[in-house]
């Protein structure tokens, strides 16, 4: 079984939101308005913070892409009631909006921030989507569930993707990779297995000495970040 | 000592104004919940940083006050304290209303309300791993043992009354510890993460339910003309400064070990920030300062007046400590990476106070109003009056 991980390169990171877009778009990401991101209720699947550190003139600003880091100890599948967000075999957390009701307790343990709540009935989007036959009598509904107000989502690492790329026996992290992976114009997102000593994961996280945010609270995340 | 319980008759006009006034507003309660579950919880305070917001607040607020409630009123069944045995009746009520209110609170505060069922679906659908699922059985349990603790009370069978009463004591410390661990097992938020919070939640509920039980004797019993004996007042006023002491020392060594480090900002942002009146004005001084110097002073002390005003002081101040834990436990932004985190992601979050989160938080006091004066008027809770001149109006 293959566990997925991303590896994202923060010197070829130019912060330029690419992969934040694309996100929203491949998944529908409902978009907000300014208002609801003041007062953080938008949906954020994907996320690019920036860090300062010290005083002009010796300052230096870090950008930091951040989908959620699928940890292998995630803090919000032990604490969510009614198993709505699970670990899936090969290391994904997933959210099951028909099973999510709603307490946001995954929100108040995710230390990531990467958990946001349907605070309004969504409005469905029609996207751009280059994988799919543009008739969309053809292919039914959207390839993930469609949600309501009142449930947590996040990331899914585009399990959609994933799921149809094996079964029509593409390689995964080759042909077939996340949305934000794709999008990124400085190739600064590596994805595939991170047991499969031969993908390009593994080789990345053996040249330079990787990081994970927050290592201290043990979550065993598998989004890597290279430093500059 | 054989002593005879009673209804109230609630016939008078001060009774039937009470009960229109907590209708009405228990309804708009209601109704403001409706609009929320339809329009979603836009409408409410709570954010993507402050998930939690004023239902949260009340109902671990009223699970203190149930669970401290209850196990005063062991006083008098498991511990035989005879001078408590007026108030006990009225305690065990209590109670039950008030574990019930924290359960409506804690459904408001729902996404997706109509799910809940999925909870109760022990092993099968739910995950017992999750401290809330777990709560889920301590609620549910403490709400029939309340039940059949106070059925026991009114068949008159002692044994079983005495039997009913260990269980509900050490049930009811399990409730609030358990509500403690809600919130004391999350790591990734430092107000919360301390394994000192289940006993803190032990002690303010022992506090502030016994802050809640003196106002409710001293007014009951006021309000319907009946006797009692002050002593018990003073007797419990003594037990309340204890209690206050106890907790006063574990919210010392729990901030304590917060402001060392790591990860001391956010307890430094709680006592400087723009949530510092919440937790030194509400918290510290009005739940912990004043009411031991009013428990302490020479003349206050020693009066009905100054003990209930502790007491009322107390009730205040324990709001204020939910409030200062839930809130701003979540509002200070998430240490993703180090140095400053810049915009939205690195801004510390704001709870707006919403027109219909008030009228929900609202509507949940007065539901149990309603349901505590029903219960006094139906119930045989309170004890008869020796001066049969009946004017009943309770509060």
């Amino acid at each position: 079984m293959p566990r997925w991980g991303m590896v994202i390169d923060l010197d070829k990171c130019v912060g330029c939101q690419a992969c934040s877009v694309a996100c929203k778009e491949e998944n529908n990401v409902p978009h907000g308005s300014p208002e609801e991101q003041q007062w953080k209720r938008e949906i954020y699947w994907h996320k690019v913070i920036a860090a300062t550190n010290g005083r002009y003139p010796q300052v230096s600003t870090q950008v930091i892409p951040m989908p959620c880091m699928h940890c292998d100890h995630a803090p919000c599948v032990t604490v969510c009631p009614a198993r709505a967000t699970y670990r899936r075999e090969d290391g994904i957390v997933i959210q099951n909006y028909r099973r999510c009701l709603g307490c946001k307790y995954c929100m108040v343990a995710c230390p990531y921030g990467a958990r946001s709540f349907n605070y309004k009935e969504q409005e469905e989007e029609e996207y751009h989507h280059p994988d799919l036959p543009p008739d969309r009598s053809v292919w039914g509904p959207w390839p993930y569930p469609t949600r309501t107000h009142g449930v947590v989502e996040k990331c899914t690492f585009c399990f959609h993707r994933i799921d149809k790329g094996l079964k029509e026996g593409k390689k995964i992290g080759k042909d077939v990779v996340p949305a934000c992976v794709e999008a990124c114009p400085a190739n600064a997102r590596a994805f595939g297995d991170l047991d499969d000593t031969g993908s390009e994961v593994a080789r990345l996280l053996s040249t330079r000495r990787p990081i994970r945010l927050r290592e201290e609270l043990d979550t065993k995340c598998k989004v890597y970040y290279l430093l500059k | 000592m054989s002593l005879n319980f009673t209804t109230i008759e609630g016939k008078s006009r001060g009774y039937n104004t009470l009960l229109a006034i907590l209708i009405v507003l228990s309804v708009a309660g209601f109704v403001s919940f409706m609009v929320s579950y339809i329009e979603g919880h836009q409408l409410l305070g709570s954010n993507n940083l402050i998930p939690w917001g004023m239902p949260i607040v009340v109902a671990i607020y009223l699970i203190g006050l149930s669970a401290g409630s209850l196990i005063l009123s062991s006083l008098t069944y498991v511990f035989g304290k005879e001078e408590y045995r007026p108030i006990s009746r009225v305690a065990v009520f209590l109670a039950i209303v008030l574990i019930f209110g924290a359960m409506v609170g804690i459904g408001l505060d729902l996404g997706r309300p109509e799910k809940t069922w999925r909870l109760f679906m022990f092993f099968m659908l739910n995950n017992m791993r999750s401290m809330f699922a777990i709560n889920t059985i301590l609620y549910g349990g403490y709400f029939v043992i309340g039940l059949v603790y106070l059925g026991s009370i009114f068949a008159g069978r002692s044994k079983m009354t005495k039997m009913m009463g260990m269980i509900a004591i050490g049930w009811a410390a399990l409730v609030h510890m358990g509500t403690g661990a809600i919130f004391g097992f999350v790591a990734a938020r430092p107000i919360f993460y301390s394994p000192l919070k289940p006993f803190e939640f032990l002690a303010a509920a022992m506090v502030s339910g016994l802050a809640l039980l003196m106002i409710a004797i001293v007014v009951v019993f006021k309000y319907t003309k009946r006797e009692y004996d002050q002593k018990i007042i003073f007797s419990l006023s003594r037990l309340l400064f204890a209690l206050i002491v106890g907790l006063v020392v574990i919210v010392l060594i729990d901030k304590l070990t917060h402001v060392y480090p790591p990860d001391r900002e956010a307890t430094i942002w709680l006592f400087t920030g723009p949530y510092a009146w919440v937790f030194w004005g509400l918290q510290v001084g009005c739940a912990y300062l004043v009411p031991l110097v009013l428990l302490t002073h020479p003349r206050y002390s020693k009066s009905l007046k100054g003990v209930l005003a502790a007491a009322i002081l107390v009730v205040i101040g324990i709001f204020g400590e939910r409030f200062a834990l839930v809130i701003p436990g979540t509002a200070y932004p998430l240490p993703f990476y180090p140095g400053k985190i810049e915009g939205i992601w690195g801004a510390t979050g704001t709870f707006p106070i919403t027109f219909v989160e008030t009228l929900m938080s609202l509507g949940i006091f007065t539901l149990m109003g309603l349901f505590f004066i029903l219960g006094l008027k139906y119930m045989e809770l309170l004890p008869v009056t020796e001066t049969k001149e009946e004017n009943p109006r309770p509060a």
